[in-house]
């Protein structure tokens, strides 16, 4: 199964498993800020039990988003062939793109504020329509940069015309 | 920018050009308040608020034009604008992928166009200037053709501009009509209108009358865009390409480079089909994607509004020499997509040549998608959980914005896994076989390696960028 988006005759790399535990933090923050929400707005109109009612339900979500996105890091891939940049990714979803690096039209590094906390960062690469979904998360900042400076200087030797 | 303000020099636009655009303005303060109840029954006081508003557009308008001057420099065009935030824009001759002049409805009244310049990647706005007297215009264009594509080039399309050459195909306004008749939209928003008429009079169902508005609108609007936008639709040939030339009252003209086309999108619908027509789109790099421009959204260039079988295969060709849509062997989707598509799976196929890759989907309006080989911007594939269920997947083969979407929906997913790997390796034999004959046209935006990386957002330990 797996072969197919992932093809071998390439090597893939995997992203950083502090990818996971970033992701983690986040929807922990976010159910729990939730979680006061419902709380408090179901606590004090409808009763205390719904409002416990409803954190039990945030805290189920959770935990399955937990193993949900340690899965989803686990997909998370991509590989430099010859002349063309892989990327898959997902379990429920899934997706292979294949971008031709002469198709390139800029490259995005980006790293928030907890990325930057963990040590990692993004790489985008921008072909001319919105539809190429080419963007790896969880890349130590060294190899984000040396992906973008490999892909600039590959788009630009390949470069083609629209 | 602001530094310059003195200095700036250059000429301004025709003096008349707020008044053509003050236009804009009246129309929405009066749509506004013909929408607004309060105001509608003092007539007076809207009369006032009209001209105040009139006056006032104008004298916005006025203060822009006056602040607005463009200048030709010795490698671009530049214009600046603005009272409170300057702005300069400088649109460099090499980046130019076409000039047209338009003439907008009111614009037309006054004699004046509009120039607009087609830079690839950027949005509707940015190669614009408005308004010239037409002749102008057409004075400016030819300049700025001499300087983007040689003098050759320009006196080619100006030679061309005189002798317009007989046009290959015409539209006649009946079929056209007849067309809209029939197409989905209209027949299905007719069929909803009469139903809830009758709704209406035998139920006495009231409040259908308000969903009524939607659907008239679905029968109306289509009618007035095809048939105003599209009248006298005409394809002409030229040196550099397919010319289109439409529209009742803003004739649109349009000038396809055989190098430019990205893609195409034959759409049948269902009467259609019957009666043996189809509508044939294109993707032009630098075209579409002009998604403010209300009525460019996502559409391309329309190659043929409608036609007959004849005719569909005959601008096909002019487009892709050597290219046949008969001749190419389609392979429909397993049968068991009727799980995800119980009556359409069996109009989801594709096929490929050494040339393009054509998919097909859609029962009700036949979408026809061609893409070509060496304009793929990139091949992805796609498995959502029913569909693993069982065993598909979808191949999408991207091309920049535009009406060609060339998805291989729901095929076997090791049918579609080897796809991918064919489409990836057809794309790069194409793009290193074909030759760029269209050099200047087709001259890429080069990738930004300095700028590339957002500097506010680039990891800390990156210092490449200084």
């Amino acid at each position: 199964m797996d072969d197919l988006f992932a093809p071998s005759d390439v090597s893939w790399t995997r992203v950083s498993p502090k990818l996971a535990t970033l992701r983690r933090l986040n929807a922990s923050i976010v159910a729990g800020l939730a979680a006061i929400v419902a709380l408090l707005a179901l606590g004090l109109t409808l009763g205390w039990l719904y409002g416990v009612l409803a954190v039990v339900v945030i805290a189920l979500a959770l935990a399955w988003a937990w193993i949900l996105i340690g899965r989803n890091q686990r997909s998370w891939r991509y590989a430099e062939r010859e002349d063309e940049l892989l990327v898959s990714h997902g379990i429920m979803f899934r997706e292979l793109v294949v971008v031709p690096y002469g198709r390139m039209q800029f490259v995005d590094v980006t790293a928030g504020p907890l990325e930057r906390a963990y040590g990692m960062a993004t790489v985008e690469l921008h072909t001319a329509t919105p539809a190429t979904d080419a963007k790896i998360p969880g890349l130590h900042p060294d190899e984000a940069g040396r992906l973008r400076d490999r892909l600039s200087a590959l788009g630009q030797a390949q470069a083609w015309g629209l | 920018m602001t530094q310059q303000t003195a200095e700036v020099v250059g000429q301004r636009l025709h003096p008349l050009t707020p008044f053509v655009k003050g236009w804009g303005y009246f129309v929405v303060a009066a749509v506004a308040l013909v929408n607004n109840e309060g105001l509608r029954q003092n007539l007076t006081f809207a009369g006032i608020g009209l001209a105040a508003v009139l006056v006032g557009g104008i004298a916005l308008g006025a203060l822009s034009w006056w602040f607005t001057k463009w200048q030709l420099t010795g490698d671009a065009v530049r214009v600046d604008s603005g009272f409170l935030f300057r702005r300069t824009r400088i649109i460099r001759f090499d980046r130019i992928q076409a000039i047209d002049v338009a003439q907008p409805f009111v614009a037309r009244l006054f004699g004046m166009a509009e120039l607009r310049m087609d830079v690839a990647g950027g949005g509707k706005s940015d190669g614009r200037l408005s308004y010239f007297r037409y002749d102008e215009a057409q004075e400016l264009r030819t300049t700025l053709l001499v300087r983007a594509k040689g003098q050759q080039a320009a006196e080619q399309q100006e030679s061309e501009q005189q002798a317009e050459a007989p046009p290959l195909l015409t539209v006649p306004t009946t079929r056209l009509l007849g067309a809209t008749l029939l197409s989905s939209t209209v027949v299905g928003s007719a069929g909803a209108l009469i139903w809830l008429i009758v709704a209406t009079m035998v139920l006495n169902f009231h409040i259908g009358l308000f969903a009524g508005l939607p659907l008239l609108l679905g029968v109306v609007q289509p009618i007035w865009k095809q048939v105003v936008g599209n009248h006298g639709f005409t394809l002409s040939d030229t040196s550099h390409g397919l010319r289109t030339k439409r529209g009742l009252f803003d004739v649109q003209r349009q000038t396809i480079p055989p190098g430019r086309v990205q893609g195409l999108l034959i759409t049948e619908p269902v009467i259609w089909r019957l009666i043996g027509w189809a509508r044939v789109e294109l993707d032009i790099a630098g075209v579409a994607g002009q998604k403010d421009d209300g009525d460019n959204d996502h559409e391309g260039a329309q190659l043929l509004p409608v036609g007959e079988r004849t005719e569909v295969a005959y601008v096909l060709s002019r487009v892709l020499p050597g290219f046949d849509l008969a001749g190419i062997q389609m392979h429909v989707a397993p049968e068991r997509a009727k799980w995800l598509r119980p009556i359409g799976w069996r109009y989801l196929t594709y096929g490929v040549d050494d040339q393009v890759m054509v998919t097909t989907r859609g029962w009700v309006s036949r979408r026809t998608s061609i893409v070509l080989h060496h304009k793929t911007q990139s091949v992805r594939m796609e498995q959502g959980p029913l569909q693993r269920r069982l065993g598909l997947a979808n191949v999408h083969v991207d091309t920049p914005l535009g009406p060609t979407d060339a998805i291989a929906l729901h095929r076997d997913q090791v049918e579609a896994a080897a796809l991918v790997q064919a489409q990836a390796d057809r794309a790069r034999e194409a793009r290193r076989t074909v030759s760029a004959p269209f050099a200047v046209q087709t001259q890429p935006n080069p990738p930004r390696p300095d700028g590339s990386s957002s500097s506010a957002a680039s990891p800390a330990e990156d210092s490449s960028d200084r």
